[in-house]
């Protein structure tokens, strides 16, 4: 799963911090986000120049683990980011798939430097886009197999791989949906319906047809049962010539990426969206039900007696104190202060004291008498 | 227009008779329990003399909608069947009434768990209809299934209207989702 935003907020803020300070600051932060990436930042005012970033972020892989880690082609589009400032250190820090050396003084000034720091804070969704758009490259001079093209599985999360199967005309991209709760299954369902009908219709001709159904489309015959298996269906979408041109292709390996992510987005936004609307009626009802038992209460003492003063409620609770009652809480209010006033004054283990040494002498008394048992 | 017409008054029929039904079962009375000295329990749910049950009348509007009602000396259960036409509606329906019936408190005489094969059951006893008025309470109840029929001062406890309103906002949610973002690919 992939973030919908590709800058990561706390990331941009720490390098806007870094770059706005114009003296070297102490910086050693580890960030972490969607519990899988990994950023670390430091500066140090020992080497003022630099800023070290290394980022450890789950690689998108075609179901085994690539030894090298990141390949030649996405560091060369991390280095494309802005390469006066960004350098790629080799080795890259223990425990991190890339570290990057950035000279914040090399930015240009002005509203430049904004979206060069945006650029930089969204290193992992560069990363991620820059392996599918490699892999969608090299399948086209590798996985042929008697003119038929071999269908890839991605995985960036182990529970929700997806599949690319290249044809000759298109790209294919199919994703088996799976949900824990039976809710979120019907909910996404009701979502993919409307995603086809919107798909379908004139206005968004240009964008991927989309299809959705409760079984895997023939492209994925022979595939592992595992991933087959679903209780969400399938939902495919046909990315032809047309949108992996230029610009376009950079969009839709983002949205492709992101697809999964956008779902569970929607389905937890809308279940939150069907619990407040239930606690709003609910308030609702109670309202109602409440204003009706006050009305039925102000109905039965107006017809007890009409001397009552009209007004609002609290206006109408002031004038029905009477003068005396008033005076009797003044005299009362009064009286707690004298009290106060002359309390005695209370030190700790004072009675213990004055029990041992202040003691007074008992005297027998003559008229004293004995209890005989 | 002419079927809007034809499933109102079939509406109203159900209703109606449901209605007519609760208003000739709601004759309670305080009735202490006989097996067990000091102990005044609703006898629709204990069932321990059998001659202080009457029968129960089930009212079907059809096979997704009915209305049961289990009538005793000193009480009475009425349990509802909502119409759930699809699996959103399905989902929402027991969101929904599960959702009230977790707050059954408010509403006094809500069951907080519907009888078996049914979506919400209310439980009225003797001391409820000695508290409140016995038609405002058939009309809650009644209330809770269409509320445009009869002129009430309640307009909110219809729980079809609730439910198809909540099924229109969850798929125009999608469809607004949908269109974002297939505005990404342009």
């Amino acid at each position: 799963m992939a973030c919908l935003e590709r800058a990561s907020p706390a990331l941009k803020r720490i390098l806007l911090k870094l770059y706005r300070e114009n003296k070297s600051i102490e910086i050693d932060h580890h960030l972490y986000e969607f519990g899988s990436v990994e950023y670390h930042i430091q500066s140090s005012t020992s080497d003022a120049h630099y800023t070290y970033l290394s980022v450890s972020t789950p690689l998108l892989s075609q179901g085994v683990i690539l030894p090298n880690g990141i390949s030649h082609y996405t560091k060369q589009m991390v280095k494309g980011i802005c390469p006066d400032v960004v350098e790629i250190m080799e080795p890259a820090k223990e425990g991190y798939q890339i570290t990057l050396r950035l000279v914040l003084s090399k930015i240009p000034n002005g509203k430049d430097s904004m979206k060069v720091i945006a650029d930089i804070s969204a290193v992992q969704a560069v990363i991620l886009s820059s392996q599918l758009k490699e892999m969608l490259m090299n399948v086209s001079s590798q996985d042929t197999f008697q003119g038929m093209y071999k269908t890839i599985k991605l995985v960036y999360h182990p529970r929700e791989p997806f599949f690319i199967v290249r044809q000759p005309q298109k790209i294919l991209a199919v994703f088996p949906i799976r949900f824990k709760d039976k809710t979120d299954v019907i909910i996404a369902t009701a979502f993919f319906q409307e995603l086809m009908d919107v798909g379908s219709s004139e206005k968004w001709a240009k964008a991927p047809p989309c299809c959705w159904s409760p079984i895997p489309p023939p492209e994925l015959r022979g595939e592992p049962f595992e991933d087959l298996s679903t209780n969400g269906g399938f939902v495919s979408f046909d990315i032809s010539s047309s949108h992996v041109k230029g610009k376009r292709l950079d969009k839709t390996v983002w949205s492709l990426l992101n697809f999964y992510a956008y779902v569970k987005y929607h389905v937890k936004s809308t279940r939150s969206f069907i619990q407040r609307r239930m606690r709003k009626r609910l308030q609702r009802l109670v309202e109602v039900l409440h204003k009706r038992s006050m009305q039925e209460e102000e109905k039965e003492e107006e017809e007890e007696g009409n001397h009552k003063v009209q007004g609002c409620m609290f206006m109408r609770k002031r004038i029905n104190v009477s003068k005396p009652k008033v005076l009797k809480r003044r005299y009362n209010d009064l009286r707690g202060k004298i009290k106060r006033i002359r309390s005695r004054i209370k030190i700790q283990g004072f009675g213990r004291f004055r029990r041992r040494w202040l003691k007074m002498p008992k005297f027998s008394s003559s008229m004293r008498y004995t209890k005989l048992d | 227009m002419c079927t809007t017409i034809i499933i109102s008054n079939t509406l109203r029929l159900y209703l109606t008779c449901i209605r007519n039904t609760l208003d000739a079962a709601m004759c309670l009375q305080n009735f202490p329990c006989q097996e067990v000295e000091r102990h005044n329990k609703p006898e629709v749910e204990l069932k321990t003399s059998s001659e202080l049950l009457l029968n129960p009348v089930l009212i079907c509007r059809n096979e997704a909608e009915k209305c049961l009602i289990e009538t005793s000396i000193n009480s009475l259960r009425i349990s509802l069947k909502v119409k759930q036409a699809d699996e959103l509606e399905n989902i929402l329906t027991k969101k929904f009434l599960r959702f009230l019936s977790m707050r059954a408190e408010a509403f006094q005489v809500l069951r907080r768990k519907p009888v078996q094969g049914y979506d919400i059951s209310f439980l009225v006893t003797n001391y409820h209809c000695e508290e409140m008025q016995k038609h405002k309470l058939i009309d809650f109840i009644v209330q809770f299934m269409e509320a445009s029929i009869f002129p009430n001062p309640i307009k909110l406890h219809d729980i079809d209207k609730e439910i198809s309103e909540l099924k229109m906002s969850v798929n125009t949610r999608g469809r607004l989702v949908a269109t974002e973002f297939l505005k990404q690919f342009m």
